[in-house]
């Protein structure tokens, strides 16, 4: 008999065999503090957008419009940190109104799919295309470039006591994130809402209250993240974020945050999370071609999910114990 | 001699789920014709033992025969390939297909491996309905059908398949009267044609009018199987449960005096209730009665804030019970579902997650839940209902019908409620847990409370109300106390032809 444990394993152990081959492979080069603070820095802007959409997967729904919230805050930003001369109380102007539009675009979504009772998949995926429209109007498709801005170069590459400022908020964000999954009332009531919709309803919730509020959740970290992309690059464009959602999804999904809702945590999205940046950085330090790289990231996370999956049905006595391979008896 | 030989023989089998042995060696078998009868309390390994036969689970040691030959069943197509065929509780039909299009799923007849070949497939279809005496029609869409037709399609599906055995779980769970007996008949057919039958009901009825044998499990060990002549209530229920039954004693309470008082007056919806008014008081267990359609559950969906009504008032102690589920929990309203896989819990979340679900208020400080709170309350309702369970972080869905409908109980019970409302409360529920459950109701109106029982099972509200509510067409028919009241009473009362008579 297995023991039970509070988690599953099988993830760390995935990652442990990653890094350990890396660390043998790139001796002296990718088991660095230096390295793992740029593996750190390289996921920890669609970190903060995991920790806030994964409370719009745990509900049961699903955000796509988050890549576009996270350009129109942006450019919102630093439209507004320009107009202001580019002063310190400009900037913190610039980032207020971009969190706003943020919780804003989280609140249309959440709005549109309860009341009119549409799936969240269109609805996201709609308001994607609306949201990145006004970021491309905004900006007149261009891109903005603000170099002058205190406060936007410390939040994108300062550092407090060693550490970049961009990793030290990312690792608040998901202190805060988890906290309030795991230890508050709706944090509960999410996977409850998650896991089935109806029972919550009959055991009292307000489904459709918390439903809106995870995606006002995902909107404004979306938003946040975009903000922090902005600072760290010193400029804004519209498609800034534009491969986001993808990322944030696999990280959610490799971490095994389910599909359907009310199953998965956040410390498991973080392995994913982790998962994807550490692929990502050892095939730039393998030097591996750009033009392979999308490809490679695509199997390695397929067979990450098959044998998180396997392993866990097999844990649970779900799966035969006999090989796959051995062939049926007449 | 393959004479001898059973159609089906299941030897030693063994199964296993995390911290606990579902089923430990064992031995099934049955002949040729045979309807053989499979009992045992939610939890004793009966569903399981079905899914090893019919390859959802692994086993994790033991042997299958069919026929004297040894099978490795790892998935429905090897059960059926093997003759075995399952009719679940829950019909697997697609329901915007027709009754043809059903049965020929996955086995479609073609010309030239393309074309569907309609003619020949309805053919087909038709003799075997002839076959059979069914009375639907190959062209029928399913949804348009009752579920005692849906199920002769399921059937229908599993003879297109010349299944040898067919596995029926609780069959007549979702029947009426009439409906069920038709089944019946269905299943004699079937056993003159010569097949076998794995019957399993918690209906001791059923099977003694039905089976050739019977097993009973329990604890996921076999503890007996009885020849037709055996087949005893007593000693079945002494097998299932492992102890004698208490009797209850009948007797009718009183209201609590100065107790609260739940009022409803001229209840009416667009679709349905028609001026339903009754009062509920606080030290009585109010059963209400009916058939199904009748306006029950819409009646208590309305109190709970569930479903919007165009007319009338409810009120608790004076106070109107507003419209709306977060308020009626905050008046101490509690609501048991009928269907307590979908509507009463959430099957992904564990034991304890799903007891605290309505109560975090209870267990919280400014939203931040105290888990010590948490968890003492989780483990004393666990205690107190008897909760069979691995740990309290086990997951609900691994609980036996039972169990989990305590869970569903034990939420609510965990508050201070004034109104429990209850639908179906034993619907799929073994003896045992059966009487459990009437004891908890019991108890919770001995407290002062006001509790509401709709059931459709006659013997159930004449066991537990004080008094008894017949609904009709969404209309009050009857308001009664439970004194000489028998099943035939209630049967004809909710066909609305008959009023008891009574003195004062």
């Amino acid at each position: 008999m297995k023991k039970k444990l509070g988690f599953s394993l099988q993830k760390p152990i995935m990652l442990l065999i990653l890094v350990a081959a890396l660390s043998i492979r790139l001796p002296g080069i990718f088991l660095t503090v230096n390295n793992l603070l740029n593996i750190l820095l390289a996921v920890c802007i669609w970190g903060i957008m995991v920790c806030g959409t994964s409370f719009a997967l745990l509900n049961g729904g699903i955000d796509l419009c988050i890549g576009s919230t996270a350009a129109l805050a942006g450019c919102t930003m630093v439209l507004i940190t320009i107009a202001f001369g580019y002063s310190t109380a400009g900037t913190i102007l610039g980032i207020v109104c971009g969190l706003g539009l943020g919780v804003l675009c989280g609140l249309f979504n959440g709005c549109i799919s309860y009341y009119f009772a549409l799936p969240a998949f269109v609805v996201s995926l709609a308001a994607k295309n609306i949201v990145l429209g006004i970021a491309q109007r905004i900006t007149n498709q261009g891109t903005i470039i603000c170099m002058h801005s205190d406060l936007m170069n410390f939040i994108g590459t300062g550092k407090v006591l060693g550490v970049p400022f961009l990793v030290v908020f990312f690792l608040i964000i998901f202190a805060l994130a988890w906290f309030v999954q795991n230890r508050t009332t709706f944090g509960k009531h999410v996977y409850a809402v998650g896991g089935n919709p109806l029972a919550s309803r009959y055991s009292g919730l307000n489904s459709r209250r918390i439903g809106i509020s995870t995606y006002v959740i995902s909107g404004f970290t979306a938003a946040l993240s975009g903000i922090m992309l902005s600072c760290f690059n010193r400029q804004a464009v519209a498609t800034q974020a534009g491969s986001y959602d993808g990322n944030v999804l696999v990280a959610l999904v490799v971490g095994g945050i389910s599909l359907q809702g009310g199953e998965g945590s956040l410390a498991g999205a973080m392995f994913g999370l982790l998962l994807l940046g550490i692929i990502n950085n050892a095939m730039v330090l393998l030097g591996i071609d750009s033009t392979y790289q999308d490809l490679i990231q695509g199997v390695l996370v397929m067979i990450a999910v098959a044998v998180d999956v396997y392993a866990r049905n097999k844990n649970n006595g779900l799966k035969r114990r006999r090989p796959l391979w051995k062939k049926k008896n007449a | 001699m393959s004479e001898n030989r059973p159609l089906l023989s299941m030897e030693h089998i063994r199964k296993e789920f995390p911290g606990v042995v579902v089923l430990d060696d064992v031995s099934f078998s049955v002949e040729k014709g045979e309807i053989h009868g499979l009992m045992g309390e939610n939890g004793a390994g009966k569903s399981t033992l079905i899914k090893i036969l019919t390859g959802i689970y692994p086993s994790d040691g033991g042997q299958i025969f069919v026929d004297g030959k040894e099978v490795d069943i790892r998935s429905k197509h090897d059960a059926m390939s093997c003759g075995i065929s399952v009719i679940y509780q829950e019909l697997s039909l697609i329901p915007t297909l027709t009754v043809m299009e059903n049965i020929f799923l996955g086995q479609e007849l073609t010309r030239g491996r393309v074309f569907l070949d309609k003619g020949r497939m309805r053919k087909r279809a038709v003799e075997l309905i002839e076959k059979c005496h069914f009375s639907i029609s190959p062209d029928d869409l399913v949804e348009t059908l009752s579920v005692a037709k849906q199920q002769t399609v399921e059937i229908l599906k599993a003879l297109l398949m010349n299944a040898k055995l067919i596995i029926m779980d609780e069959p007549t769970a979702s029947l009426n009267i009439q409906e069920s007996e038709s089944l019946f008949e269905i299943i004699g057919n079937l056993k003159k044609q010569g097949t076998s039958i794995i019957y399993i009901s918690h209906r001791l009825e059923e099977i003694w009018r039905l089976a050739d044998r019977l097993t009973i499990l329990r604890d996921g060990v076999v503890r007996g199987v009885l020849a037709k002549e055996e087949i005893d209530p007593a000693k079945v229920v002494h097998m299932m449960i492992g102890k004698e039954l208490k009797e209850t004693v009948s007797q009718v309470h009183e209201p609590k005096k100065d107790g609260s008082v739940l009022k409803v007056e001229n209840l009416s919806t667009r679709e349905l209730l028609d001026q339903i008014s009754f009062e509920a008081y606080g030290g009585q267990i109010l059963g209400i009665g009916g058939l199904i359609g009748a306006g029950r559950t819409e009646t208590l969906e309305c109190i709970f804030g569930l479903r919007d009504y165009s007319e009338g008032t409810i009120t608790l102690d004076g106070a109107p019970v507003p419209k709306s589920q977060q308020q009626a929990v905050r008046q101490g309203i509690g609501f048991v579902p009928e269907d307590r896989r979908q509507e009463g819990l959430v099957q992904l979340l564990s034991v304890e997650d799903n007891l605290a679900l309505p109560n975090y208020d209870l267990f919280s400080d400014h939203g931040v839940v105290s888990r010590r709170k948490k968890a003492d309350a989780v483990n004393r309702s666990i205690k107190q209902l008897r909760i069979k369970t691995a740990s309290e972080k086990n997951r609900c869905m691994n609980l036996s019908g039972g169990n989990q409908q305590k869970v569903v109980l034990a939420k609510w019970l965990l508050r201070d409620l004034r109104v429990l409302l209850v639908d179906e409360p034993t619907v799929g529920i073994d003896v045992g847990s059966k009487s459990e459950i009437y004891e908890i109701l019991r108890k919770m109106a001995d407290e002062g409370g006001i509790v509401i029982v709709v059931s459709s099972d006659a013997e159930e509200l004449l066991n537990i109300s004080d008094r008894i509510l017949m609904l009709v067409d969404g209309k009050v028919f009857d308001d009664m106390p439970n004194v000489d009241l028998t099943p035939d009473d209630l049967l004809l009362e909710a066909s609305g032809i008959y009023r008891k008579e009574r003195g004062q």
